[in-house]
């Protein structure tokens, strides 16, 4: 248990150290891969967790966005202002949100979602102070080592929760409605409440981590913000890394993003073509995700993969 | 085992910072990240092409002329995949990696806006001819130029023509999309139109990829202005014009769209129905445009037409041309430093294939939109700031035409 924590504490040395000994390329790669690691986090809480896949989650990014932006470029605001507003909002949203389609299940739910973002696009768009289809302009900062520490304390921050939920009646109560929603609810367990606590935090780390994103690409606008890309990509990473486990989302996008940009470094014509085959080849093989790889690698050598296709019928 | 995948995970992540350019004395070297692949590709690639063919052109002439010595250039071009995170990032790196002279621009203003942060944070100058979105200009940065005329400005010169024309226009119906580029030609014609002492009677917003618009016609049609004024994309404007025609809808005078017009596509897709449209252009492929390497602007269009296989329109031009300001500023400046650079850039005052290059204060050049109109099936230049062709006007109503 020792050895993991130090390991742990010396991988997170090492991601703070980066801003020192790496180079603006890699801290410009870090911030957007440690930004969409957050949301592949904040998407795990309901969706690895509780076992609600939403494909929605990219609203609370674009409301983080166009709340830090809104309070600095139209009210002059300082930026921790904008980011209490952009959470405040989105937490907000999500508890708004969460009380009519949370009573939604499985399917039904994750068809609900698919909308919202597109929604709050075109809603953006017709809203002045939003900018309208313009988008709006933020002051340029000459701070990425600032930039690249936030997105890891929000890493982090995320992380630990999780870690939290992951041990706490909070957590169990989440995964007894994964299991059976039904027989958590004979238990005393009230689902729609936990289950909107659960996306409010998601909401809450995806705003904020929006927030960053929008201070440090300078610019926003609908399209960019409400991005709905952002939905598949969350889902893609956490089930690549391991949906319901603490480190597994983390993993995934950290992986997932360092292989995006090699491939679009190298092959760039084809680097969509290959990442999809990387993804196919991990559903086969790794159904469980990536952190489940070095467990099961340990007692079944290669058979493990084997045993992965059969149990799953692929 | 959570251990060796945290490792392997930052490893990951280190080992992108890898590749290393070796940066050469003996060459000045340009960056550009552009969409190659992706939802902008298709012009993207004008400008990679132009990048490609002034430069080649200009080495071929010997290069950079600086203290008597001529340097070449080297185009160092990535593809951004039309991802603007990506395109910050490479650009990024090609400041501070592969350690490139100068910056060019990517295509489209929603990918400037944020690059052109990166060249201002560290004081290299870019000059792009695809972005016209007065935000980029409107920040107060001093390292970004730009060579497409603002939004504002589009339908000036089709104003300073009917100012010139009898029968006099007096009642406008104002049509817009809703994208950003249209929201700022709508702005800016309101204020064109209230100088020129024209009234408004109609002012309508779509939004964007819009394809029904026959509540906007019949609303016209009610009104019947002397002009219609029409900024938005080219499917929209095609898709105007027809129903245009099927619910005979005349403006007393002529209607005139900001885009489409010059394009042969455009002119293919509505076959007759084209006839006497007035748009307008940035840019003709005329031998008035004296240019320092390829001799004028027609020769410029064959040379490029023979390389390439069609015919560059103004994307291309402007792409050309962002290459030559650089290189003339440079050649001005005597140095490669980038802050005398920079000014020699600001200072710009030279005839070229595209215009005559000069910034304006925040850095954006001012051309003129040529007035043109479709002429049996041909595209013809109309108005600059003097009649250079015979108008057909007023534009006679459907029923009247062949």
């Amino acid at each position: 248990m020792n050895g993991r924590w130090f390991a742990l504490a010396a991988a997170v040395a090492l991601l703070a150290g980066v801003p020192w000994f790496g180079n603006a390329v890699l801290i410009q790669f870090g911030i957007n891969a440690l930004l969409i690691a957050v949301l592949a986090q904040s998407w795990n809480i309901l969706g690895g967790f509780a076992g609600y896949v939403s494909f929605g989650n990219s609203v609370f990014y674009g409301l983080g966005s166009y709340g830090v932006a809104i309070a600095m470029a139209q009210w002059n605001l300082p930026f921790w202002v904008g980011l209490i507003f952009a959470a405040t909002i989105a937490v907000a949203f999500a508890a708004l949100l969460g009380w009519p389609i949370l009573r939604l299940r499985g399917p039904y739910f994750a068809i609900v979602t698919l909308g919202i973002s597109a929604a709050m696009s075109a809603l953006a768009s017709n809203l002045d102070i939003a900018g309208k289809n313009v988008g709006l302009i933020l002051p340029l900062t000459r701070n990425d080592t600032l930039f690249y520490e936030a997105s890891l304390v929000l890493l982090a921050a995320a992380t630990l929760t999780v870690a939290w939920i992951a041990r706490s009646r909070f957590g169990m109560a989440l995964i007894a409605i994964r299991e059976d929603e039904d027989a958590a609810a004979s238990v005393g367990v009230n689902a729609t409440r936990f289950k909107i606590a659960a996306l409010a935090m998601a909401a809450f780390f995806t705003a904020i981590a929006g927030g960053i994103h929008a201070y440090w690409i300078t610019y926003i606008d609908p399209a960019g913000s409400f991005d709905t890309t952002l939905d598949v990509r969350m889902v893609i990473m956490t089930m690549f890394g391991g949906p319901g486990t603490v480190l597994g989302p983390v993993v995934g996008a950290l992986v997932l993003s360092a292989i995006y940009e090699v491939l679009a470094d190298s092959i760039s014509k084809a680097a969509a073509l290959f990442f999809g085959i990387v993804i196919l080849v991990a559903v086969i093989f790794l159904p469980r995700g990536l952190v489940d790889l070095g467990g099961g690698f340990r007692v079944l050598r290669w058979r493990y993969f084997l045993t992965n296709i059969r149990q799953y019928r692929i | 085992m959570t251990k060796n995948l945290v490792i392997a995970a930052a490893l990951s992540l280190a080992l992108t910072g890898g590749a290393m350019a070796a940066d050469l004395p003996s060459t000045i070297t340009f960056g550009s990240s552009m969409q190659l692949t992706g939802q902008d590709a298709n012009l993207g690639r004008y400008y990679r092409d132009a990048y490609q063919l002034v430069i080649e052109q200009i080495n071929k002439a010997g290069g950079v002329k600086i203290g008597g010595k001529s340097i070449p250039i080297t185009l160092k071009l990535v593809d951004n995949q039309s991802d603007n995170n990506l395109a910050v990032r490479q650009y990024v790196g090609l400041v501070t990696q592969d350690k490139v002279d100068f910056l060019l621009g990517p295509y489209a203003s929603g990918t400037t806006i944020p690059v052109s942060s990166v060249s201002e944070k560290y004081q290299i100058p870019m000059v792009e001819g695809g972005g016209a979105s007065p935000q980029i200009f409107a920040r107060g940065y001093k390292y970004i130029f730009g060579l497409l005329p603002p939004a504002d400005d589009y339908f000036a010169s089709t104003l300073t023509m009917l100012g010139q024309l009898q029968p006099k226009a007096h009642t406008v119906a104002l049509v817009t999309a809703d994208d950003a580029f249209d929201v700022s030609v709508a702005k800016g014609t309101k204020k064109l139109l209230a100088a020129a002492g024209m009234e408004i009677v109609l002012t309508q917003t779509y939004a964007a990829k819009t394809t029904d618009f026959s509540s906007i016609m019949a609303q016209i049609k009610a009104k019947t202005p002397d002009i219609v004024l029409w900024g938005g994309l080219e499917p929209e404007v095609l898709n105007a014009i027809r129903q245009a025609k099927s619910l005979d809808v005349n403006p007393k005078l002529l209607m005139s769209f900001t885009v489409g017009v010059p394009a042969a596509d455009f002119r293919k897709a509505l076959g007759n129905d084209a006839n006497d449209a007035f748009g307008m252009t940035a840019w003709l492929p005329s031998p008035a445009l004296k240019d320092t390497w390829f001799g004028d602007a027609e020769k410029f269009a064959a040379a490029y037409k023979a390389k390439y296989g069609y015919d560059p329109d103004y994307h291309g031009a402007a792409g050309a041309v962002a290459v030559e300001t650089l290189v003339k500023a440079i050649e001005k400046a005597g140095s490669l430093e980038k802050s005398k650079v920079r000014d020699a850039i600001a200072a710009s005052d030279f005839d070229s294939l595209y215009a005559h290059v000069k910034f304006n204060a925040g850095g954006q050049v001012v051309i003129p939109q040529i007035v043109i109109q479709i002429q049996n099936g041909q595209v013809t230049p109309i108005f600059t700031d003097k009649f250079i062709g015979k108008p057909v006007f007023p534009v006679p109503a459907w029923s009247k035409r062949g």
